[in-house]
């Protein structure tokens, strides 16, 4: 066992950790965070994506250990003071979610994408969503969510 | 998974020195992706990991005396964006765009995914076209194995226990062309059921001289030596798909979730040809 000391959505946090246990396990067990959820537990379904330093990783696959001294980021640090952010907002708007299951995971990916993609055409998207599943199909739904979500972003920096 | 001890030098010595050449259950760990599985899998059940994280030196893409070096730790995404890497071997950006998912090349490396010798990965093959090597470190000193001869078996590498990949080094190309294509058969983890690399020394669309690597359908990535030269001195599509024919004939396929022997058979007699014509960028 060991301790971590790392940034869980801009708060200075630490916990006792057992070497063999993924980030996504401490953040559900430890912190009640419950938006990244393991899924297909081989890093290919997107839904415990999590950003370690801004970067998405998937959860399931990357040990606690490996937090110490990063800064951790889940769906539930998107939304500030109770707004959430453009892509959440148009992912609720288009309806881009039915069970709701792979949402997070998504909602982070797209975040991703604009980020480094502010003006994204279709292979874009499918290229930085394509390693995140959902079983209800609602991937039309998704893809305009982002457009939509792209959209406003850019709108709102120019 | 089972509980283990997390060691985590600072050093590629101490690395090194953690290590223990008859002690299969003590491991390196880079970015962990692929142990990950083997771990929660139960299939891997280690006393000991020896993270290599904290090597500072390891993470590095730079050009020496012509040559492409990266340092074995670095992350696969930041081998994608690299543009000295674009400029000295395009192919292995191409390849790394289709590998598995944006998450899982933030955190895979160079030296695992070489290391870890899944005959089914997406680099092996192109770096073997590519005549890359690797820089190994161990406790007596270091030393360079072509990535060609690096790969034992199925899962299985020349590297002794105790010895760690530090860097991987991709030769000037001088004109070289190269393509990776692959097939996947549509199944939920997408992993290939043929991959074909190859890189040809060309005037035109005439081939002087062809590496051509098959992985994914046979225990281990290689080259085809016979459909090597079959390819050499051919100048279109029925000179490609001769160099196909002899591929499929000299290649010893494996039966897996992925495919029977008979279907890889076929796909290498069509991929190959479809390979040589890629890396040509003929018509």
């Amino acid at each position: 066992m060991r301790t971590i000391n790392f940034t869980l959505n801009g708060e200075q946090v630490s916990a006792h950790v057992a070497e063999h246990q993924s980030i996504v396990e401490i953040l559900r067990d430890r912190f009640d965070l419950f938006g990244a959820r393991e899924s297909c537990a081989q890093g290919l379904c997107g839904c415990c994506t999590v950003l370690v330093d801004g970067t998405a990783v998937s959860g399931c696959l990357y040990l606690a250990a490996f937090a110490n001294g990063k800064s951790i980021t889940t769906v539930e640090g998107l939304a500030t003071n109770g707004k959430l952010t453009p892509i959440q907002e148009a992912f609720l708007e288009v309806g881009a979610s039915q069970c709701g299951f792979c949402t997070p995971g998504f909602v982070l990916m797209a975040g991703q994408l604009l980020e480094a993609h502010p003006d994204p055409d279709d292979d874009d998207i499918r290229h930085y969503l394509s390693g995140n599943l959902c079983r209800c199909a609602a991937y039309p739904e998704i893809i305009a969510a982002v457009k939509l979500a792209a959209g406003r972003l850019k709108a709102g920096t120019t | 998974m089972t509980p283990f001890e997390l060691a985590e030098p600072k050093t590629l010595k101490e690395a090194v020195a953690l290590l223990d050449a008859d002690d299969p259950t003590i491991r390196p760990i880079a970015g962990g992706t692929a142990l990950m599985l083997m771990m929660k899998a139960g299939v891997f059940r280690p006393s000991k990991l020896v993270s290599l994280s904290a090597i500072k030196d390891m993470s590095s893409i730079e050009t020496v005396n012509g040559e492409l070096k990266v340092g074995a730790t670095t992350p696969l995404a930041v081998l994608e964006r690299s543009d000295v890497v674009r400029k000295h071997a395009g192919v292995i950006i191409k390849t790394l765009r289709t590998l598995s998912n944006i998450r899982v090349r933030n955190v895979a490396t160079v030296g695992g995914a070489l290391a870890h010798a899944d005959p089914h990965m997406d680099l092996p093959p192109v770096l073997i076209a590519l005549g890359a090597r690797v820089v190994v470190q161990g406790k007596s000193g270091e030393r360079a194995i072509p990535v060609a001869d690096l790969f034992a078996g199925y899962f299985e590498t020349v590297l002794v226990k105790d010895e760690l990949i530090s860097s991987l080094i991709v030769p000037a190309q001088n004109g070289r062309r190269a393509a990776y294509l692959k097939c996947t058969t549509r199944a939920v983890h997408d992993w290939p059921a043929l991959g074909v690399a190859v890189s040809v020394a060309a005037d035109g669309n005439a081939i002087k001289d062809a590496s051509i690597v098959v992985s994914a359908a046979t225990e281990k990535p290689g080259r085809l030596v016979g459909a090597e030269k079959a390819a050499q001195g051919t100048v279109d599509d029925a000179g490609w798909r001769r160099a196909g024919e002899a591929a499929a004939e000299e290649a010893e396929l494996i039966t897996d979730g992925q495919g029977s022997a008979a279907y890889k058979k076929e796909l290498v007699r069509v991929y190959v040809a479809r390979a040589l014509r890629a890396a040509l960028g003929a018509q």
